[in-house]
Parts: structure tokens; sequence; C-alpha cells
């Protein structure tokens, strides 16, 4: 695949980050993508996301534990071993509750968390965004803006960038 | 507890008392919050020093008791089960704080859990981690702990899904693996954080690493955010249900004092009651050393105050239920175990209980009880030792006198099991100071949400204060 | 081929006690059988060719393994198993021996268990008249004693050791040194026995020497009922009660259900009649210290011991035994109603005098039973079977006077532990060091055998031939369920060295003597008398005796009137009966029946005496008799009498193993010859310090709750229907298994009329299903293992209590509370409705004994089987696991006699007749009855279907399998 450059901007204001975003977008730009230090109100509309898949897996994983529990339960002391246990039934619904519970919230909650990581292609500890020093405030105080252009056009995209009122902006290369 | 929660938050919201004190900037916030992690505050060396002591003490009274047989214990017959089963109880109690400040608060909107709720996670994470020890050294024979788990064996066997303790194995692992993933999953940004402010490269590397290239990406925010709050979702009803099993250890039996069906609500209550009370313990001094007097201020100190007076006060009610039934019941043996509680050998205990249980919260009606810091700390000291009394009543009281009068005993524990309950305190403490030492004890991220949505209300009106 | 030297079987005699081949099975034996070599692994068995380092190690452990192995040989003479003894012999199948073991002289006949030639389990022979297929806790106990690693082996003259043959060589020398004066400087000090080739022995002894004496000694010596009936019928006569026959029985200081010689049938007889009806007797007990006897009375009046003379005399004068004389206190309340009561069963009543009491009360309870009309009817008068003569204290200090004259040369003591047992203020010891030969045959190191210039190692009953007498002289022959498993001999062999014929062999001598007794057709009889165990036709006749009421009345006045103030009341043990078990386990760690105390004996005192001296259980202090003090700890009694202190014999041994050694106090420091029972003038000062004792039982009362229920004769009648509420079927949303298709539904029923709590049962338990000792400290901790406890409530007044023993072992719920929350299903039901527990899947999580209601759970807390010398392990019972540390266990119902009975039962192709479980097994009162619910013909479902059953804690819904009848008692209407 050809190599692409990474364009970053930072912005003073959510107000100036969202109107840099939308611009590039309206140009074309499908990559773009914001940074900030903390969760941004609009940022979901600004980019045009659609819906996170992670409630979905969320859903699978949390059926496929109560279908293990019960199945596990049931298989055990009722088909595979059956034996009397203090004269009390081989198959006691009310008693597999609390582990159907514990391991449908189990399997949801590991659905969530590595499909959370997944989603995010995590874990990549070398981005090349972080080559640039100053995008480190990123995670700290600033509000920054990402787009992923082919190398022939990051010095344009930065350029404009630059005029739209960008506090600084890097671009960062990527060997394809 | 979560309706009180609520409207105790409520009340709350409309009082001036600041979630933020002043108006720092993200830098400023990031500095503070994270100084702990760069400098090292003085007297954590030594306090590290003493912990791991302590630390040594539990290795010393586990070794022996693998080494020699449950023996070295004061269990016997008829009390087969004692310290090892009221310090499980008590701690899993008090790893009921963290998951409920956490998640149940999120879900309601409160916004002062966003200060304490890291701190409280991490609790809670090295309270089960404590609990977690005691059903494994409290076998007969340790080395086959596994037989809990459905695993195949030569015998054909399977676990008896019956019993209460496979619930017990099942809830128990379930919340420390949740639990866990939950405060790992909100720390990621904070981690990045941390490595993005480090000052060398080992850290920046070493803290790289945990971040997992976290990059405040939107993208990664529209994912993290909905499955923090499912989560969140998640971990309500299993926090819940934790102590619920763990209470049907005791309801499932048939044993006078233990066979009562007001058992889960009222331990689950007796475990934010408990939680609550340490992460007060806990949080006062930590303020006070790391300087977080900013984000954790009275107001939070305040509403954790009046959580427990709520869970205070149910408990109270469960302890008043349980004598009612045991009268009303006309039955001689539950009433005799509940005379026996407060006339018997072991009274002592029991009005220690009823005082720190019952008597001591009863102070958070007042204002200036729940914002003396010194009393609050005294409070949450006493509120610790009742909740731990409270477990070695319903355990040892009720199996010393059970029916057969010709098989009553005594229990008196050993220097074993002193060193063991000691050392889970140590080796808690030890655990703590890591977490103060090396991660961020406050949610930087959300403090730092916080603030701009505080700063947004102020701009955009008072409908938008919560 | 060779043999390895260990054992010193060479050296041993060809005789009774001998090396003999090894041989597996009864046929192999008829063929000659092979070497112990093939038993063992190859190597060990087999002499080095030469003697490398390497190997000689190799011997070490191997001679290590054979001292254990090399023992478990039957006897080399043809040894008959008993009839229920399976044809043919396979190794892992039990055989079954009669045999015998004497206690205090009389003998009890058992049938011992053996597994590979290891006697295993000790029961009661069905065949014998004083066991009737009962046995009690010494007998059982008396098992341990044989593979107690402590024994002496060989023999020791002034600490040097002599073969068997020089020992022999030795012996007869010095027999001979004392044909000169026709052994007037030989003595022998002989335990009482009633053994006939032992007395024929002691004939052809005093034959060549005809000066000769032999003394007898035992502690507790029953001399008074001597004297009694020597005054009563002017001759030396043993009255033997038929308990059957009796339908009001007065126990004067009698504790007639306890202790060695007839306990075991009186039991058997009493207990037969103490179910609801017209044949339902009635016992008034007269007693100082409270007995197992007084608990199941139906009035117990408590006196001091020196008062029971008074009230005999009372009742014998109204039942007209003796003339009133003027001087005579007006008789009581009770001495009227009891007199009545005797006087209604004229023929039917009974009046026994305990062996503690004084001549007088004896000589009075035979006139009263003669002028009852009860002598020939409930009560019958034989020979003595022991010697006549005394054989109290009193005898030591003769013995110890001529000692010191000088006028003994030699002295044989096969007497237990004179030294130890002597009467206060005679130093028996410093007499004995004065003797130029005092030979001492001893099982263990003990207080006088560290004084006896021959110390010579005795062989255990199991392990030599005998007979022996019982109290109605029934003859039992005594067969070796074992060689030696240490070098030793026997009094047999020791009294036929000084006839020279000690190499002859018990064998040899026993089978001689009989033939000159049943002549030729012996070798006819010889084989059922070994099967049976019982030599027919040898009980003693009854005799008719007139009673010489002028020489009793004249004797009762002689008699001293009871002195003010405190009295020492010296009593047996009921486990370590005059200290000749203080080195066995099993029973230091039986609880006594009464106060419920392990590993101790205690001063036990009245609650009245207590307080008015000011002290609470475990207190220490010092007993001041005759200016000699011992220092003890008190425990208080209920049902005790007022300034009476009763101090249990044989404590505080000095010399003994680790198990023995200081434990409790020693009564005998106190004890004169004068007043061996009952001395008056005991001053008690309060020591300082507490004394921790090791009770099993905690809390005697009831709470008032419907445990172990009683009922007299009369509100039975009335209120039999109460006990509806407590059995039958309970509501529940389980549906109940269905048991009824199985072929066998295993059940226990527990009859508390009939329970006397002696705990035979207990012992039985521990020995059937290896269950370990844990000691003092554990026992206090409330960690001990018996599967099976006896629980004893007392009720009503702390002075006049209600007694009552329930025993308790896991009651097999059919709704087991224990199962359903086993975490591991390691505890679970068996198609035939045991509640299994699964050692080997078990991790001890302790769950199931917290919700085990009856609290019947044991739970190993240590590795209690540490460390097993060689000889402990062959006492294991093959048949049952040995329980690792970590690991739950409980009562199992005896599942493996259970197995065994399957086994057999498939072999011969039919349905399990009968099991017995060991409890049920040991019990002298048939209390205890286990068998198959699903066969209305047995025992135990016409049990569960009588109207005085009852389920423990029925309200539970458990259903247990264990049910138990309420008690009845009989009280007399004018006492009420």
């Amino acid at each position: 695949m050809s190599a692409t450059s990474w364009v970053l901007a930072e912005y003073r204001s959510e107000e100036e980050l969202y109107a840099a975003a939308r611009r590039l977008r309206m140009a074309g730009h499908a990559s773009v993508d914001l940074h900030s230090p903390y969760p941004l109100t609009r940022s979901d509309e600004v980019l045009g996301l659609s819906r996170s898949r992670v409630p979905l897996l969320a859903l699978l994983g949390g059926l496929a534990g109560v279908a293990t529990a019960l199945s596990m339960q049931w298989w055990t002391n009722a088909v595979d071993y059956p034996i009397n246990v203090g004269n009390r039934t081989l198959v006691p619904y009310p008693a597999m509750v609390p582990i159907t519970f514990e391991l449908g919230v189990l399997l949801s909650a590991f659905a969530i968390f590595f499909g959370a990581l997944g989603l995010f292609g995590f874990p990549r500890t070398h981005h090349p965004v972080f080559e640039v020093e100053g995008f480190r405030t990123a995670s700290i105080d600033a509000l920054w803006l990402s787009v992923e252009v082919k190398p022939e056009e990051a010095e344009r995209v930065a350029e404009d960038l630059r005029r739209s009122g960008a506090a600084q902006v890097a671009v960062a290369p990527e060997a394809g | 507890m979560t309706p009180p929660a609520t409207a105790a938050a409520r009340t709350d919201a409309l009082e001036q008392a600041p979630l933020i004190v002043g108006t720092p900037t993200d830098r400023v916030l990031n500095d503070e919050l994270l100084d702990h992690v760069w400098n090292p505050k003085r007297g954590w060396k030594i306090l590290f020093g003493i912990a791991l002591a302590g630390t040594g003490l539990l290795l010393t009274g586990v070794t022996v008791t693998l080494a020699r047989g449950i023996g070295m214990w004061g269990n016997n017959i008829p009390v087969a089960w004692a310290y090892d089963i009221i310090n499980f109880v008590w701690w899993i109690g008090i790893g009921h704080a963290g998951t409920l400040i956490s998640a149940i608060l999120l879900l309601f909107q409160q916004k002062w859990r966003t200060s304490i709720n890291r701190f409280a996670e991490a609790m809670t994470l090295f309270a089960v981690m404590q609990a977690g020890l005691f059903p494994l050294i409290h076998l007969g024979r340790p080395w086959f702990a596994f037989w809990l788990f459905p695993s195949p064996a030569t015998l054909g066997l399977w676990p008896n899904f019956k019993s209460p303790l496979i619930w017990d194995v099942f809830a128990v692992s379930t919340y420390l693996t949740v639990s866990f993933l939950f405060w790992y999953l909100g720390l990621i940004p904070d981690l990045a954080a941390l490595r993005d402010a480090s000052r060398s490269k080992a850290q920046r590397i070493a803290y790289g690493i945990f971040a997992l290239g976290w990059r405040g990406s939107a993208r990664h925010y529209q994912h993290y955010r909905i499955g923090y709050l499912i989560l969140a979702a998640l971990s309500t009803p299993l926090v819940l249900s934790v102590h619920s099993i763990v209470s049907f250890d005791f309801a499932v039996s048939q044993l006078p004092g233990w066979h009562t069906t007001i058992f889960p609500p009222y331990f689950v209550a007796g475990a934010v009651f408990s939680g609550f009370a340490m992460v007060m313990t806990l949080m006062i001094p930590a303020r006070k050393f790391l300087g977080f007097e900013r984000v954790v201020t009275e107001r939070h100190l305040e509403n954790m105050a009046k959580v427990m007076l709520v869970t205070g006060l149910m408990v109270s009610y469960g302890y008043l239920m349980e004598h009612f039934i045991a009268w009303y019941s006309g039955n001689a043996y539950e009433a005799f175990v509940f005379s026996n509680r407060a006339n018997g050998p072991y009274r002592a205990i029991y009005f220690a209980m009823l005082f720190c249980n019952v008597v001591v919260p009863q102070a958070f009606w007042w204002r200036k009880a729940r914002t003396n810091i010194a009393w609050l700390f005294i409070a949450s000291l006493l509120v610790n030792v009742g909740m731990w009394t409270e477990r070695f009543i319903i355990i040892v009281t009720s199996l010393h006198r059970d029916y057969l009068p010709s098989s009553w005993g005594m229990y008196a524990p050993t220097w074993v099991d002193w060193s063991i309950f000691t050392g889970t305190l140590c080796f808690f403490s030890l655990l703590f100071l890591l977490f103060l030492r090396f991660v961020p004890a406050v949610a930087v991220t959300e403090v730092k949400e916080l603030r701009h949505e505080l700063a947004h209300a102020h701009a955009g009106g008072k409908e938008a204060a919560h | 081929m060779k043999t390895l030297p260990i054992l010193g079987q060479s050296r041993q005699p060809e005789g009774a006690c001998s090396e003999r081949p090894l041989w597996r099975s009864l046929e192999e034996l008829e063929r000659g059988a092979s070497r112990a070599g093939g038993e063992f692994p190859p190597g060990a068995a087999e002499p080095p060719a030469e003697l490398s380092r390497r190997n000689f190690v190799q011997l070490l452990g191997a001679s290590a393994a054979l001292a254990g192995l090399a023992a478990c040989q039957p006897p080399r003479d043809k040894i008959i198993p008993q009839v229920r003894s399976p044809r043919g012999g396979l190794p892992g199948q039990a055989y079954h021996y009669a045999t015998a073991l004497a206690l205090d002289g009389y003998a009890t006949g058992l049938v011992v268990t053996s597994h590979e030639g290891r006697p295993t389990k000790v029961e009661g022979n069905p065949a014998h008249p004083a066991s009737l297929g009962a046995s009690g806790a010494f007998e059982q106990a008396a098992l341990l004693d044989l593979y107690d690693p402590l024994r002496l082996e060989g023999f020791r003259r002034r600490g040097q050791a002599l073969a068997w043959r020089t020992l022999l060589a030795e012996i007869s020398k010095l027999a001979a040194a004392h044909d000169a004066d026709g052994g007037a400087r030989l003595r022998f000090l002989l335990a009482p026995d009633a053994s006939p080739l032992q007395a024929d022995l002691r004939r052809r002894v005093q034959a060549r020497f005809p000066a000769v004496r032999f003394h007898f000694f035992a502690p507790l010596a029953e001399d008074s009922a001597r004297e009694g009936s020597r005054i009563a019928f002017g001759r030396v006569l043993d009255a033997r009660p038929r308990l059957d026959q009796a339908a009001a029985i007065l126990s004067l200081d009698a504790d007639f259900l306890a202790g060695p010689g007839e306990s075991l049938r009186l039991t058997r007889d009493f207990a037969r009649r103490r179910e609801p009806g017209a044949s339902m007797n009635r016992l008034y007990v007269a007693e100082p210290s409270l007995t197992i006897t007084g608990g199941a009375a139906d009035h117990r009046f408590r006196m001091k011991g020196s008062e029971v003379l008074g009230f005999a005399r009372a009742v014998a004068g109204l039942v007209g035994a003796v003339p009133a004389s003027p001087g005579d206190p007006a008789p009581t309340r009770q001495a009227k109603a009891v007199a009545d009561d005797l006087l209604r069963n004229r023929g039917r009543s009974l009046v026994l005098a305990g062996p503690r009491q004084p001549a007088a009360v004896h000589a009075l309870a035979h006139a009263m039973n003669a002028a009852l009309g009860n002598a020939g009817a409930t009560v019958v008068y034989t020979a003595p079977v022991l010697p006549e003569a005394p054989a109290g204290p009193a005898v030591l200090e003769a013995l110890a006077r001529d000692v010191e004259a000088g006028q003994v040369d030699t002295l044989v003591v096969t007497a237990w532990n004179p030294v130890y047992a002597a009467p206060a203020g005679l130093d028996l010891g410093a007499a004995l060091s004065k003797v130029p030969n005092a030979i001492y045959l001893a099982a263990r190191e003990d207080e006088t055998s560290r004084r006896a210039s021959w110390v010579l190692a005795a062989s255990h009953p199991f392990e030599c031939w005998g007979d022996g007498r019982s109290r109605d002289g029934t003859v039992a022959l005594q067969q070796p369920l074992t060689a030696p498993l240490r070098e030793s001999t026997s009094a047999v062999d020791l009294l036929a060295a000084f006839v020279d014929q000690g190499d002859k062999g018990a064998y040899q001598h026993l089978k001689t003597f009989w033939k000159g007794r049943a002549g030729a057709d012996l070798d006819l009889l010889w084989d059922r008398w070994l099967q049976q165990g019982v030599v027919p036709g040898t009980a003693e006749p009854a005799v008719q005796a007139p009673v010489r009421a002028d020489a009793v009345l004249a004797a009762v006045r002689a008699a001293p009137a009871p002195a003010p103030g405190l009295e020492a009341a010296f009593a047996p043990d009921s486990r370590v009966l005059d200290g000749r078990f203080a080195g066995n386990a099993w029973l230091q760690e039986l609880a006594d029946p009464v106060t419920k105390i392990t590993w101790d004996n205690a001063a036990c005192l009245s609650p009245a005496t207590a307080k008015r001296l000011g002290l609470e259980n475990g207190r220490r202090v010092s007993l001041a008799l005759r200016g000699r003090t011992v220092e003890a700890a008190v425990w208080i009694v209920p049902g005790h009498a007022d300034d009476s202190v009763t101090l249990p014999l044989g404590y505080g041994r000095a010399v003994e193993g680790p198990i023995g050694r200081g434990v409790g106090f020693d009564a005998y420091r106190l004890r004169h010859a004068a007043a061996p029972w009952f001395d008056a003038g005991l001053a008690l000062a309060p020591a300082t310090g507490t004394h921790a004792f090791a009770t099993t039982q905690g809390h005697f009362t009831m709470e008032g709750r419907p445990l172990a229920l009683d009922f007299t004769a009369a509100e039975w009648k009335r209120s039999a229907h109460e006990l509806e509420e407590q059995r039958g079927t309970s509501d529940t949303i389980q549906e109940p298994v269905d048991y009824s298709k199985q072929d066998y539904k295993w059940g226990m029923a527990i009859d508390l009329s009939r329970c006397t709590g002696c705990s035979a049962c207990v012992v039985a338990c521990q020995e059937e299903n290896n269950i370990p000792v844990v000691g003092k400290e554990q026992v206090a901790k409330g960690r001990i293992m018996q599967w099976i406890r006896v629980d004893r409530y007392f009720a009503g007044k702390p002075e006049e209590p209600e007694v009552i023993s329930q025993p308790v072992a896991c009651v097999h719920c059919e709704a087991a509370p224990c199962e359903y929350v086993c975490p591991v299903n390691a505890t679970v039901h068996s198609d035939e409705g045991l509640n299994e527990m699964v050692y080997n899947r078990c991790v001890g999580t302790r769950y199931c004994s917290n919700n085990c209601p009856y609290k019947v759970r044991r739970f190993n807390f240590f590795e209690y089987r540490g460390r097993l010398a060689p000889t402990e392990k062959m006492l294991m019972n093959p048949d049952v696991t040995v329980r690792s540390r970590g690991v739950m266990e409980k009562c199992t119902y005896c599942v493996q006699r259970i197995e065994r009975a399957r086994i057999d039962a498939r072999v011969a192709g039919g349905k399990i007749e009968s099991v017995q479980s060991a409890c049920q097994q040991a019990c002298p009162a048939e209390a205890i009855v286990f068998g198959n619910l699903n066969d209305p013909k047995s025992r135990v479902s016409r049990l569960h279907g009588d109207a005085r059953r009852y389920d423990l804690l029925h309200e539970l819904g458990t259903r247990p399998r264990t049910a138990y009848l309420a008690r009845i008692k009989n009280p007399n209407p004018d006492l009420a």
C-alpha cells in the first residue's frame, strides 16, 4: 500500500476544532479525527460517526454466558453424574439463578472490554502521531485534530489548517 | 440503597459547597492530580515498610496453616467457621463501595462521585483480593481448591451446583474480574496522560505500555463512553448480587441465626455501609497527604456520611427484624440464638456491634458531624470495627450454641488467626500504597470533563447544574 | 532356611508363645505351612549372602517391618475358628476366634476378629454367660494394649537381659535353692484368678514346696462381700443375681451395671425388663456417688457411703429380715416405701449390696433376700470361683511385714502393680527392693518394675493359651490370636517354671490338665470347646444356705455408726479401672459416663457441699486424710451425696508411658488398708490455682427442648400420643425419594429405656472404624473424633437430678442438610439411603458440619494419624479407610460391614439376613438396633413402628434413619 502522512493541528477552543473538522470532511477527508484529554460532547455528530457496536457485543457476551451456565449446571448435575444429594431435585432452577447471572455478567464484561480494545486496534503503543512531541498535550490539556492524507497532499492540508487558525500544525509521516 | 443515595445527592446539588474548589485549568489539574506519582510524598517509604512487614505476618500465618493444618486456628466442632469466614465476608463487604460509587452513582448522574471513584474502585479491587484469599486457605485440603470449579476429575464427579459455596466461587471471581476491567477501562486515558506528562524515558515506556496506545481519539471515545456506561449498568446488579450470594452461605443453611430471608438485602446494606466507611478511612488521610483538597471536598465526605447514615439505618433495621422475627416466629431455637447473643458469653462483642453500627452513624443526622473531618475519620473507623464484629456475631454465636446443647462449644482465636487477619490488613495497605505511588488516584480525565461541564453549566445557566 | 535374628524368636519356649510357621489358610495349615518369607517382598526376608554395609542397612529396615509383620502369625498349635467364620481362608477374609479375657479374675468370653493374623476387633461371645455377645469398654480396649509400642520386651535380672532358656535355668536354680526348707522363704503375690489351670499349677507348686505361701492382691478385691457371706451363711458364697426374675430391685451402693465381672450379663437382664408393661422392673439405688446404675434407677437415694448401712438396716427391719431393736431410729418414708414394694414382690424382689459396702451390709442383703423368699429365685448362691483368701490392701501390709522380718528370699509377683496400688503409708517399693529375688511379671514398665530385681515381660492374653471362669463358674478357653509381638511369657509358664516345666508351654499344660478332667474323649470335645469358647456344664451349681439371722444382727450391731464430717469415698474408675488401663489411649479419651471428663479424674462432690466450701469446677484443692495430703481438682456432680467426696482410683501414675503419666491425681495415696472404700475425717482445703478439665460435653440441660424424651409409666399411659408430632412425615416441597423398591433400607433404633450410658459403643466404634485419639488439648478445643457420643442430660433439681443418656451418631437423614451444601459432592446419598462420606473427594470446607443439626460430623484438623508405630499399624481395620488431614468424617452405619455381608450373601446366593453395626454389637443393653427397614420382620423395623419411637429434631424435616425410643421410668407411686 502507499505511504500516508498524518497532519496534526492544535486548536484553542472546541468551536474552532469542530469548524476545522467539518471543513476537512467537506473537502473529502474521511479520516478526520479529534483528540482531547476528555470526551468532547459533540464530536460524534461533527465526525458523523455511526452508532457504536459495543452494546451488541455486550448483549452477545451476556447471552453466551447465560447459555453456558445453564447448560453446564444441567448437564453436569442432571445428565453426566446424576446423584441423590440431600433428597434435592436434580435440576433446581432457583438454585441455578446465581451462577447463571454471574456468568452472564462475566462474559458480557469480557465482550465489552476486549471488544472495545479490538475496535480501537489496541494495544498499539507505536502510532505515528506520537512522533510529534507537541501532540502529547492532547492527553493533558490541548485539543487536537488529526487527518490521514497522502504524503504529497500533506503540505497543502497543513497549510489550510494553519490558515484556519490552528495554534500549531505538524506532519507525521508513516512509512507504508 | 440507590434511591436514598440520589435523594441525598439531590438536596446536595442545591447546596453551594463546590465539587471543585476554584477554577483550575486542565494543566493545573493535571499537575496537581498526578503530582503524587512524580514526587513520592514523605513517609510513603515508612508506611510501605510497615505494610511490607505486616504482609510477612500474613505469609507466616498462611504457611503455618498450610504446613500443619486448620488445627492451627481456633476453629472446632461446632464452630467450624470462624475468622476465616468472618474476614472473608468483612473484606468482600468493604469491596462493595467501589463499584457502587463508580457504577450506581454514575448511572444516577451523581457528579460528586467523579473525584473519588478511582480511589474507591482500587480499594474494592484490593479488598476483594483479600477476601478471595480466605475461601482458599480455609479449606482442609487447599491443594484441591480447583475441585470447586467444574473440572473433569478421575472420580467423574462434578461440583454440586446446589451449594451456596459454589455460587460464592462464581460470584466472587466474577466480581473481582469485572471490577478490574471496569477499573482499568477507566484508567486508560489517565495512564495516557501520565505517559505524556512523564519526565523520563523509562516512565514514558512503562506508562506507554499500560496506556495501550490511547490517544484521546473521538472515534475511540465514542465506543469508550458507551462501553463504560454498559459496564457500569452491569456492575450495578452485580454488586448487589455478590453480597446477596455471600449471604446465601448462611441463609440457605438451616442453622438458627443463619436461616433468615432478610439476609440478602441486610448483607448488601451492611456491605455498602462498611465500604463507604473504608473509603472514608482511606480518603481522609489520603486527600491531606496527596493534596487533593481541591477536588475531594467536604461535600464529597458529607455525601459519603449521608450514605453511611442511610445504610446504617438499614442495617439497624436488619437487626431489629431479626430479633422481632425470632420472637414472632415462636421458634424456640431461633429465639434462643438471639437471646444468647445479648446474654451469652459473647455479649460484649454484641453490644460493641450495636454501638458501632447503630449508635455511631446517628450522629450523621447533624451537619456538624458530617462536616467534621476528625469525627468522620473516627466514626468510619468505628463502623469498620462494628461491621467486623457483626460478622463475628452472625457466624460464631449462631454456631457455638445450636440445636443440641450437648454439643455446644466455645471459640477462641489463636495467634495464627490474628496474624492472618492483621496480615490481610497490611497486605491491603501495601497494595493501596503501591496504587497511590504509581497510578493516578483521582480520575483526572473525568475531573477535567466535570470541570468543563460545570463551566458550561455556569455559562449555560442553572438548569444544567445537574 | 535361616531366619533373621529379630524378636529373639529362636530363644523362645517351645510352647504357646513360640515361633510358628506362617499359614495363610486352613488347607495350607494341614499341608504344612510355608515360611514367613513368601509373605514379604523378595529380599525382605531372605538372609543376606554376605553382610555388606548396604544390605545391613536394608536389614535394619526389614527388621523394622518384620518387627510387626513376622508376628502376624496365628499360633502353631491348631486353633479353631469360631462357627461364624467362613470355610476356607482367603487373604482379606476376616476370621473370628473365640477366646477369653479375665479382668479382676473373672473371665469374659470374647470373639476376636483377625485379619491376616492381626487381631483387629474384639466382640462378645454370644455363647458365653458373662458376655451374651456383648462386650464392655475394657474388653474392647484391651486390644489396644496388645499393640502398645511401650510394652516390655524380654527378661531382665538386675538390669541384665536373660534369654528365655537362661531364664528357665535360672528359675529352676532358684527353685532348687528353696527345696531345702520346703519353700518357706518363697512367696507368690498373684492376681486373684479363677483359672483352673493356674489353680492346678499352684497345687503342684505347693506340692513341691509345702511351706510356700500364695498371697493374692487386687486393688478392687471384694473382701467385704466374702466376709458378709461368712457372717450370713458361715461360709463363703457368691451371690449371683438373676435380674431377669426381679421385679423390684434395691441396690445398696451396688453399681452392678458397670465394671468387670458380670455387668454385661446383668445389664442385658436389667434392660430386658425396662420396656413399659406388666413385666417392667423397678430399681431403687442408695449410693453416695452418682453411677450409671444410679442414673438408670427409678428412685435414687443419695447418702454417704457409711449411711447405707443404716438405710439397709431400716429396710431389713421393715421386711422382717432382722428383728428391729429398741435403739433404732424411726424408718424414713423412703425406707417404708421400698420395704413395702419389696414385700409386695415377695420372691420377685432383690436386694444387692455393693462391693464397697462393709460386710454387715452384705450380710443384711442376704438376710433380706432370705426373708423375702428371693433366695433361689432372684438370687442364687454358688461356691466362689476365686480363691477365698483375702486380696485387699491389708494383704500387702502383712507381706511387707514378713519382708521386713527377712522371711522372704524369693517373691514372685504377677499381681498388677502392687507398689502403686499399695495402701497409703506402706512403702512396698522399699520392701520389694529388700527381697533378694523379686520376680515381677509385667506388661509395661511401672512403679513396681522399677523396684523388682527380676522383670519379665508378660504376654498379652491374646498372645497365649489359658483358661478362665466367669462368676457363674463357666469355663472359657483362652486361645491366642497371634504369636507374641514381643518376647514375653505368661503367668502359666512362670508358675510352671517353679516345677521345672517352664519349657513345656501353656498349650501343653492346658491340654494335659483338661485331659485329666475330660478323660480320653477330650480330643472329641476340644475343638468344640475352642469353637464355642466355653466348656459346657462347668457352671457352679446353686447351693441352699440358711441365713443365720442372729449373726447378721450381731454384725450389724457391731458395725460403727457413721462419723460426721466430710467422707472420702474411693471408687474404681470407669475408664482406667484400678489404674491398669492408664496407658490405654482409647480409655483415657473415653468420656466418663457421668462427668464426661476425659484424660483426668476429679474429686467429685455435690453442689451443696461445693457451695458450702466455696468451690467451683476445676478448683484445685488439697485433700488431707489421716495425716496424708494429695492435691486434686474438684468437679461438681449433681446428685452426689453431701459431705462426701468421691476419689476415683487409678490416676496420677508416676511411671507410665506418655499417655498415662501425670494424668489426674493418685487417690491410692490416701487409701488406708483399714478403710479401703469409705473413710471419715477427710479435710478439704482450697489450694492455689485451677485445673483445666477436658470434657466432651459442657452443657447438661436440655434447655426445655424435646431431645432425650422420658416419661414415667403413669405419664406414658396418659400422653403416649404426644409423640405423634415427633415422628412421621413432614411437609416438604422436595418429593421424598422412594426407597421401598430397594432390597435394603438401612436404619437404626436407639432405645433410651435400655441405654445406661456405659459407653461401650464408643470404644467399639473407635476400634472398628480406625478412629484416631486426639489427646487432651484437642478434646478441650472441641475436636474429639469419636463418631458416636453419649449425650448425658440432667433434669430437675441439681440435688436430685433426673439423669438420661442419649447415644448420638450420624442419624443418616434422608433429606440430609449436610449434603446439599457440600460444594464438591463429597457427601451424598446411596440408593439404600446411607448418608455417605467420600473422603477422597472432600476438600474440607466444613460447611456440612455447620449445617448438621446433630453436630455428629468430625473434622481432621490435623494429621491425627501422624506417626504410627509398626505395631499400631497392625491394629487398623483393613476394611476402613484411614482418614488424612483436612477431611471430614462421621458415622457410616458401619458400611464396611454391610458390604462384607453383601459379598457373603452374594456368594451364598441369598439376601443379607442381618448386619450388626459395631456399636450395636457391643451394647450389653441391646439399646442399639441396626437393620433393614424394608424387611418388616427385622427388629429395627418393629422398633421404628413402636409407640415410643420419635425422631430427634423431627420438626426440621430431615427424616433421620436413626429413630429414638423414649425412655419410660417406673417410679413408685408411694414416693411420688
